[in-house]
């Protein structure tokens, strides 16, 4: 669905993207995962042809610079839950996307409205931030996409809208023709979701892999002190304290060989970007 | 929660949107005009509280257009009660021109500018509609849509206006001052659609200008188009001691009504062709020509500039939220 090689961007003097190559399969919830100033919002640009780019990019098949009016019929996005314009009534932003969108089914982003306590007559500035999520989501779940776009799309809602959002999304919207490309800074809350990752640090790719693939690559161990030394020696990329013990994570190593020096387990997402992170 | 309305807006067999439904370019662009008028109001609610403030004025003023009856006697001969009927059409359409002028020029000053105030740009480009279509819809909306609405809207107008008159005339109420006359209707009207006709054509290109503006400038999109003009004409007259580009200006702005050709006289020095000719309306529109405004080649150089203008609008626009 997506192929990327080699992407470039600077803006000034400063490196946006410097190098990132990455894939993205059909039917695959996939985290584009990074801390601020990583390279993720250009990235999803780059993808939806909103920045120029060097590389090679194909999208669907398509070339996001110079085919984006062709490409934009089978890819969906919510950049930031802010976005629809204050004025919209409820009922005209239907009208409008149902006018120029082929693929957009009324009757379904009704059925999720009628989930909420959105009124068709209602200004988006009259809905509260939760609300004009809901009515975003309901919008853009009713086009029929292959790829769906999300750029910190929970950014500023409170837990109960988040939940929702994700539910919806995994429930009612994500099936096999579909991806769905994410970024959040919040791992925790979609790392049950996500089927791949990628890890975005300083412009560059840190890590791509299937969640599958990070369980056979990836290893976190537990050690009491007096073990330490003997762990150090398989050289973990990732150690730090929590209450008197020592946790380390490793790559490339087995079970077998870390398992008579402590407690095993597969590092959790969250666990596995800080530790990519903070390691040099 | 209702959805009624959303709802009872399905297409309906044989209706325009069913119609619209099966063309997808005409549909999307559709959309995109009525979306304008959906954002910019006041577009079309200021032509219309025109049309109620001055029907009222039809129902309710009396004092005010009261004539003397000894001079109403002399006010009743034929020429002079179709002058008085023109004058009235041409009065009862300055105030939409004027609103239309005012509300024109802040929508195509505003129409690429407010989406990126409110960073609604990013929900509109999710959507499959290309930047041309979008400023193209924006374009034609401020350029040709509101104006020709405001011809029709003041036409009706007019007729209401005229038919509340002539009601009061016959009731009593007012005195008959502006009796119908068929023929100088037609010919009033005629001439004020091809003045508008003129004037989209020969206004294109500064139209152009205000939505390449509003694409363009970060902010105050007003103090721009107005200072920064202003101050070209300053320095030039200050550097270069000429006035090329407030004659450019001048020329754009009115140049094109020094094109109309008036038998006899030019239509800039009209005053000057004398009371007698002007109180003869019926004979002076017969004096009057439009086709040297059509053949002013001046008028179709504009529109390549507007086209121009539109192409690089959409072009900014592509990239325009990438900071």
């Amino acid at each position: 669905m997506i192929e990327a090689r080699g992407l470039k961007k600077s803006y000034h003097a400063t490196h946006a993207l410097e190098d990132v190559s990455f894939t993205v399969e059909s039917g695959r919830i996939v985290g584009l995962i990074g801390p601020n100033g990583a390279g993720k919002t250009t990235a999803l640009k780059a993808i939806l042809g909103l920045t120029r780019v060097e590389g090679e990019l194909r999208v669907l098949g398509l070339d996001p610079r110079s085919q984006r009016d062709a490409l934009m019929r089978d890819v969906s996005f919510i950049a930031d839950v802010a976005v629809l314009p204050k004025w919209l009534r409820v009922d005209q932003a239907l009208e409008f996307v149902a006018g120029v969108h082929t693929r957009f089914n009324r009757a379904r982003a009704l059925e999720f409205l009628r989930r909420t306590d959105i009124r068709m007559k209602s200004r988006v500035r009259e809905l509260s931030k939760g609300m004009v999520t809901q009515l975003h989501l309901a919008l853009i779940l009713a086009i029929d996409a292959r790829l769906l776009v999300l750029d910190e799309p929970t950014l500023g809602l409170d837990l109960l809208y988040r939940r929702q959002f994700y539910d919806i999304l995994l429930n009612d919207y994500f099936n096999k023709k579909r991806s769905i490309l994410v970024t959040t800074h919040q791992v925790e809350e979609i790392e049950n979701l996500l089927t791949d990752v990628i890890f975005i640090k300083h412009g560059r790719v840190a890590l791509e892999s299937s969640v599958e693939g990070l369980a056979e690559r990836y290893v976190q161990l537990t050690v009491n002190p007096d073990d330490a030394t003997r762990a150090r020696a398989l050289q973990p990329f990732y150690e730090r304290e929590v209450f008197g013990r020592i946790v380390m994570i490793f790559e490339g190593r087995t079970a077998a060989e870390l398992a008579p020096l402590g407690e095993l387990r597969t590092p959790s997402i969250a666990d596995l970007f800080v530790a990519k992170m903070e390691a040099a | 929660m209702s959805t009624s309305t959303a709802v009872s807006s399905e297409d309906v067999p044989g209706s325009f949107s069913t119609w619209l439904a099966s063309h997808t370019l005409l549909r999307t662009f559709w959309t995109l005009m009525r979306r304008e008028f959906w954002e910019h109001r006041s577009l079309w609610m200021a032509p219309l509280v025109v049309t109620v403030v001055l029907l009222i004025c039809a129902l309710l003023t009396h004092g005010a257009f009261k004539i003397d009856t000894t001079d109403t006697l002399e006010w009743l001969d034929p020429e002079n009660k179709t002058l008085v009927f023109a004058l009235a059409q041409w009065g009862l359409t300055v105030p939409f021109y004027l609103v239309m002028l005012l509300a024109v020029n802040f929508y195509l000053i505003d129409c690429l500018y407010a989406e990126r105030k409110d960073r609604s740009i990013l929900f509109w480009k999710s959507l499959p509609v290309s930047d041309g279509a979008t400023v193209a819809a924006k374009l034609f909306v401020g350029c040709i849509v509101v104006p020709l609405g405001t011809f029709a809207l003041a036409l009706l107008t007019d007729l209401l206006f005229t038919a509340i008159w002539n009601a009061r005339a016959w009731l009593g109420h007012s005195s008959e001052l502006v009796a119908w006359d068929t023929v100088a209707f037609l010919k009033t009207q005629t001439l004020m659609f091809l003045g508008l006709v003129i004037s989209i054509l020969w206004y294109a290109p500064l139209c152009a200008c205000l939505v390449l503006a509003s694409v363009l400038v970060r902010r105050n999109v007003l103090l721009w188009v107005t200072i920064v003009p202003l101050l070209a004409v300053i320095a030039e007259k200050i550097i270069f001691r000429t006035s090329y580009i407030s004659d450019l200006i001048d020329y754009r702005i009115g140049g094109i009504w020094k094109s109309l050709h008036v038998e006899g006289a030019t239509f800039g020095s009209v005053t000057n062709v004398g009371l007698a000719e002007i109180v003869s309306l019926p004979r002076f529109y017969d004096r009057v020509h439009v086709l040297p405004a059509f053949t002013n080649i001046d008028l179709w150089l504009g529109l390549i500039v507007a086209a121009a203008c539109a192409y690089a609008a959409a072009w900014i626009r592509r990239y325009r939220d990438d900071g």
